[in-house]
């Protein structure tokens, strides 16, 4: 692969547009580098990937979203999300914690490093694909956020703005309630799984993954996997979130992939791993049993859906 | 002009075809041309007769064509779901999916259509015609699956609901006037 990234490209057409053959001072060049925009390719630390994991092409995971904030088509938020600005972007840290905060997705970048994790998604919706992540480990962002002893849970919201967000300004014909609510317990939130995605592919998000900033909980299905994040809040009790808002039979709190348990219109024990023809079976928390299986122990999950 | 009838309400499957190898995700887009066609084209089925009422334009000749064409397009849905997604997998269809309600009623609808086929020709029709108004039900049928299908139904379910409220509101309107006299 010997693609010019995207801003550099930007970069030397902005270069070209000087005149090659005229005389360049050196500074004007570094001048005009500076002012380039938005550098979206990542520096990180890559997945060794034990489990040999394949990864779905960029352009499978670019173009098969679940993003309901633009429409409840797959492909369509692609072309809706395009304008949409991502940067600056600040994330609220609220709630019980040591000091509640603001800060810029750089900020957190530059405060916790990037390191790539190649996991398998799973949507509820019966599809699945392998995405390598570039993000840091939510445990980190805990740590420095430095919770209280109320914090049982850690509730996530979408960025609520309509003007980025077509189906946030539908009112009462919105797809979905908005903003979009998730929530972890505690433990779950601190698993070292646990994982605050900006990239993906060596890039920056793009908008229709849930830029610039989303979380990523591999053993639980796809909605847990909230987007475009507002406000990350350590709270007291278990948040409400949003598809259990919406019906509580379907889906639940915890959402853990479970092949054993059906989802109510279908069953849940085989995927369809994109790009395939043919169908997979699906693992007990989405093949990650030995990690996080030990955070349910005794709780019936027939019934904690 | 049959011919061609039916060669347009093919095409989809000629994209399906072709797009097979780069689809995202085969097995979906598979289920959605299908369904939506078994679906498009068993409403299309309502129209001729609306159409001969409203328009005097006769092509009541046509109508078992598009039944059979929504019916063929329900039977490839139907082998979707054994082959691709359940694999031949019997046990898991009869213990599991079936059981389920957004399965068990795609599967009446589409017994319904085969009971229509099958009865759709000459000697049969003749006996069995008049159970044919079992269309309705397939339809609402099919319609209701669909909406079960997805998380949140989409333009399409709607769009099928409004236009089929106003096939069946003209007949409930065409019956009223043979029937009930007014004074």
């Amino acid at each position: 692969m010997n693609i010019t990234p995207e801003a550099l490209f930007e970069a030397r057409r902005d270069f070209l547009k000087l005149g090659a053959g005229a005389l360049v001072s050196s500074t004007a060049i570094a001048q005009l580098l500076a002012d380039t925009p938005l550098d979206m390719s990542l520096t990180y630390t890559p997945d060794p990937n034990p489990l040999k994991l394949s990864p779905n092409t960029f352009e499978q995971i670019t173009n098969y979203v679940n993003f309901y904030e633009f429409s409840t088509d797959k492909t369509a938020p692609v072309k809706l999300s395009q304008k949409m600005k991502t940067d600056p972007w600040s994330v609220g840290f609220f709630g019980e914690m040591k000091t509640e905060q603001m800060l810029k997705v750089d900020e957190l970048i530059a405060k916790f490093g990037l390191e790539e994790r190649i996991y398998r998604f799973r949507c509820v919706e019966g599809w699945s694909m392998v995405v390598p992540w570039i993000g840091f480990p939510l445990y980190k962002l805990l740590d420095y956020l430095e919770p209280n002893s109320k914090a049982k849970y850690v509730k996530f919201t979408t960025r609520h703005d309509p003007s980025l967000f077509p189906d946030q300004s539908k009112g009462i014909f919105a797809s979905i309630p908005h903003p979009y609510v998730e929530g972890l317990r505690m433990d779950e939130a601190r698993n070292p799984l646990t994982f605050i995605a900006v990239g993906m592919y060596g890039k920056r998000l793009l908008p229709q993954n849930g830029a610039p900033i989303r979380l990523v909980v591999p053993w639980k299905y796809g909605f847990k996997s909230i987007k475009s994040l507002d406000l990350i809040e350590c709270v007291e009790s278990e948040p409400l979130n949003t598809w259990q808002a919406i019906d509580a039979k379907e889906y639940g709190f915890y959402a853990n992939v479970n092949p054993a348990v059906d989802h109510p219109r279908w069953t849940q024990s085989k995927e369809r791993l994109l790009g395939k023809l043919t169908k997979q079976a699906t693992l007990p928390f989405n093949g990650y049993e030995k990690e996080v299986a030990g955070l349910y122990a005794g709780m019936d999950l027939r019934k904690f859906i | 002009m049959k011919a061609l009838l039916v060669i347009l309400a093919l095409l989809p499957l000629g994209f399906a075809y072709f797009k097979l190898e780069s689809a995202i995700d085969p097995i979906k887009m598979l289920y959605n041309i299908t369904g939506v066609g078994a679906i498009t084209l068993l409403l299309f089925s309502l129209v001729p007769s609306t159409c001969k009422r409203i328009c005097s334009i006769n092509f009541l000749r046509y109508r078992k064509t598009i039944g059979l064409l929504s019916f063929a397009y329900a039977l490839l849905h139907v082998s979707v779901f054994i082959v691709l997604d359940s694999e031949f997998d019997f046990v898991t269809i009869f213990e599991k999916s079936l059981k389920k309600p957004f399965i068990y009623i795609g599967a009446i609808a589409f017994i319904i259509l085969l009971f229509m086929a099958l009865t759709s020709f000459k000697k049969l029709f003749a006996k069995f015609s008049k159970y044919h108004k079992a269309v309705y039900l397939a339809l609402a049928l099919a319609l209701l699956h669909s909406f079960w299908a997805q998380k949140v139904a989409g333009v399409f379910e709607y769009s099928v609901v409004a236009v089929g409220v106003g096939l069946l509101g003209e007949r409930v309107w065409a019956w009223k006037a043979l029937h009930v006299k007014t004074f």
